[in-house]
């Protein structure tokens, strides 16, 4: 050892009298920088409880739960993050990567306590010193997940007119798994989904190229993807978590992208259906719409002899015969239907219960009888001259189109209404070449059709007179309809809280020339085939039957489903009744 | 109608109107399919008689049997609906519009029946009345908007 080695270490004794620099003043605290990474805070009215946050943080410090004070509802679980600083590293990924941009952190850092639990928090609820803190890290200005959704290639609206080709075209591989890489499976959708599908499940199987798992996920939960993923009312993109910041996924259009690859003729193998072994019950279907044909396709794989009846020539309901083919090619249909014949479901078509057959031989012959009959039966607008030649319902001209009829209306079209049904006829005039004009009582903001219709109508040139009553259709002098007078209105707030009432304006009457008038103001369902000794023991409300949990009426082998049930009108709702329905059925006959 | 001879008349023959709504709706909750509609047709018939009793108990003034003056919102909807006829298979539609035009009916018949009567204590009565009858048509047209015109 050297002299150097012995008196090295007495050198630090020169710094005894020098000042501190690390705590001058040790009774403050010496705040954090404007845009530190300090404690979490959570505006919990903004916060989704999408789960984002925890699913990002690699050290497993958030963890979702629940909140007394907070209740799940559409598109927000009702969970909020609690945060471990036992785990945070204070990396701030689950402030960069919030959806809704809720969760931020403060700039403060330092916090004492001698309970080890108080530093596991739900930020946002539990209350802290920094929670009105305006420093500290935000969502920075760039994406972690892109904003803008991978747009669809579709028809031009000005190659639409003459033609009835589907309008989008579908995604590529490449880009369908580019939108499927914006989705941060966070699963709100599935419960906003009726049909509550595996989203995230199905979206994670395209983006790993994995169709066949993708087609299994589907079919668990519906069995008609195809025609979903073109004309599905897509609730599950209303609450998607990342369209609090950018567009929602392309949900509808990646269940359609899945169902475009795999070829029918592979379903039963990827679907693992091989030789159904019957389990000796009957179930008696009347109506090949989608919820008749979701609960035979559920009741089929479980064993069960599905025969259903259907008065129409071909299966779908009003998808087959209301949908227009720019929206939904009928080749789609035909072939999920075809897979349903192919697995052992009967089709007894043409077979109008209570004219064909009668309800009474069905409900004997069967263990169980499912209702799917749909909302076939138009309402009338109730004005006069409603029945001369050139009025038309919406539901009988859509039918005689896409049955590719020839149908002639003029130059000019007047369509009542202002739901779906009353677009697709307005859209489908408009490709025959008319001018087409829609009246409507309402606003356009008040319209329960779909935004993308109204916006493809309005593409396509139609025009929406708002505010107009139809009061009388005029004749010519052959007795054809010549010209609709209408009454302009005003919207009258309701004391109530209800919508605002349309009240005729007196003297407003106004006459419009036209060809056609085509009435779309809505349908009802046709009881006509049901004998009174089971219409007075099935409870209905407003003329749609009340069913339970399972989807079953006050008769107990009777199950109901689809729009003679449900107040959604759309396809996704009766898919879903009757998958419900058939676990009903099941659960009766097999316990 | 024209041949009343004293007050008394005119409001026996309201007395007699309502007893004729009430067998109307009665009548056809008989007809009809489904117990919902046989219910509610009941309580339409109910309705009806409670206004004949309203009538029987005119003797004083307005205010004593409930009656307000408050003008209430016409969606004019039975003014351009065509007529139904009852039948078996009516539907929710048929039953509203029916009930509409009831009610439009009996508005009409009480204004007119007050026009006829210079008793102004009685008068009043039957244009409370008549507002009644008014504010049971609005309930009827605003539950066809709401159901009915649901997509319209």
């Amino acid at each position: 050892m050297s002299l150097k080695d012995i008196l090295s270490p007495l050198s630090a004794w020169r710094n005894i009298t020098r000042e501190p620099v690390t705590i001058k003043d040790p009774l403050n605290d010496r705040p954090g920088a404007p845009r530190y990474r300090g404690f979490h805070k959570n505006d919990i009215e903004k916060c989704i409880g999408c789960g984002t946050c925890e699913t990002i943080c690699e050290n497993e410090a958030i963890d979702l739960v629940e909140v007394a004070s907070i209740n799940a509802k559409n598109g927000d679980s009702g969970l909020r993050p609690l945060v471990d600083y036992g785990r945070c590293c204070w990396c701030a990924l689950c402030v960069d990567v919030c959806t809704t941009g809720s969760l931020t952190m403060s700039n403060e850092y330092t916090w004492v306590s001698n309970n080890p639990e108080d530093f596991r928090y739900i930020p946002g609820v539990d209350k802290k010193s920094w929670d009105d803190s305006e420093l500290g890290w935000k969502k920075p200005d760039y994406d972690l997940i892109p904003a803008g959704r991978i747009d669809m290639e579709e028809l031009k609206p000005a190659d639409r007119e003459g033609t009835f080709l589907e309008i989008v075209r579908g995604y590529s591989r490449a880009q369908a798994e580019k939108e499927a890489d914006r989705c941060t499976e966070c699963g709100l959708c599935i419960s906003a989904c009726p049909a509550h599908m595996d989203i995230p499940g199905y979206i994670k199987a395209v983006r790993e190229g994995n169709m066949e798992e993708g087609l299994r996920l589907l079919y668990e939960t519906n069995p008609l993807p195809e025609m979903c993923g073109r004309v599905c009312t897509h609730k599950c993109e209303e609450v998607c978590a990342v369209g609090h910041s950018g567009d929602p996924l392309a949900i509808r259009w990646l269940k359609r992208y899945i169902a475009d690859q795999v070829p029918f003729e592979e379903y039963k193998r990827i679907l693992g259906i091989q030789e159904i072994e019957g389990n000796g019950k009957k179930v008696g279907i009347i109506g090949a719409g989608p919820s008749g044909l979701s609960a035979a396709y559920y009741l089929r794989i479980r064993g069960f002899e599905v025969s259903i009846y259907e008065a129409k020539s071909k299966g779908g309901g009003m998808t087959m015969y209301g949908i227009p083919k720019y929206r939904l090619p009928i080749n789609m249909l035909d072939s999920e239907i075809g897979f349903l014949e192919e697995i052992g479901v009967k089709f007894e078509y043409e077979t109008r219960v209570g004219e064909d057959i009668s309800f009474d031989d069905i409900y004997t012959k069967h263990d169980a009888v499912f209702i799917g009959i749909g909302f076939e039966k138009p309402y009338k607008i109730n004005i006069e001259g409603e029945n001369m030649p050139g009025s038309l319902q919406a539901i009988s001209f859509l039918d005689d189109i896409n049955k590719d009829k020839t149908v002639d209306v003029g130059k000019t079209v007047a369509v009542i209404g202002g739901g779906n049904v009353a677009m697709d006829a307005a859209r489908v005039s408009k490709r025959l070449g008319a001018e087409v004009i829609m009246l409507y009582r309402r606003r356009v903001e008040d319209m329960p059709a779909d935004q993308e219709e109204i916006h493809g109508a309005y593409e396509e040139g139609v025009q929406i007179y708002q505010q107009t009553i139809p009061v009388e259709l005029i004749p010519d002098e052959k007795g054809k309809v010549k010209a609709i007078k209408y009454l302009k209105a005003e919207m009258v707030a309701d004391d109530k809280g209800g919508r605002p009432r349309p009240v005729p304006i007196e003297g407003s009457e106004t006459i419009l020339e036209i060809d056609t008038l085509i009435g779309a103001i809505g349908q009802e369902a046709d009881y006509s085939f049901l004998p009174e000794k089971y219409s007075d023991s099935i409870q209905t409300d407003r003329g749609r039957m009340i069913v339970n949990e399972n989807n079953q009426t006050n008769l107990e082998k009777v199950f109901a489903g689809g729009d003679a049930v449900n107040r959604t009108a759309d396809a996704i709702s009766a898919i879903a009744d009757g998958h419900r329905a058939a676990n009903g059925i099941e659960k009766l006959l097999l316990g | 109608m024209d041949n009343f001879k004293s007050t008394e008349d005119i409001i026996n023959y309201a007395i007699q109107s309502e007893q004729e709504a009430h067998d109307f709706y009665m009548e056809l909750s008989e007809l009809v399919k489904f117990n919902e509609l046989k219910i509610i047709l009941k309580q339409f018939a109910a309705e009806e008689l409670g206004h004949k009793q309203k009538l029987s108990r005119i003797i004083v003034s307005a205010d004593q049997i409930g009656l307000t003056q408050e003008s209430v919102l016409d969606m004019k909807m039975s003014d351009y609906h065509v007529d139904i006829i009852p039948k078996k298979d009516m539907t929710y539609q048929d039953l509203l519009t029916i009930a509409m035009k009831k009610e439009k009916g009996a508005f009409k018949l009480y204004t007119d029946l007050a026009n006829k009567i210079t008793d102004q204590n009685i008068k009043e009565i039957f244009l409370g009345l008549a507002q009644e009858e008014a504010k049971h048509k609005l309930r009827f047209e605003i539950e066809y908007d709401e159901y009915i015109l649901k997509d319209n």
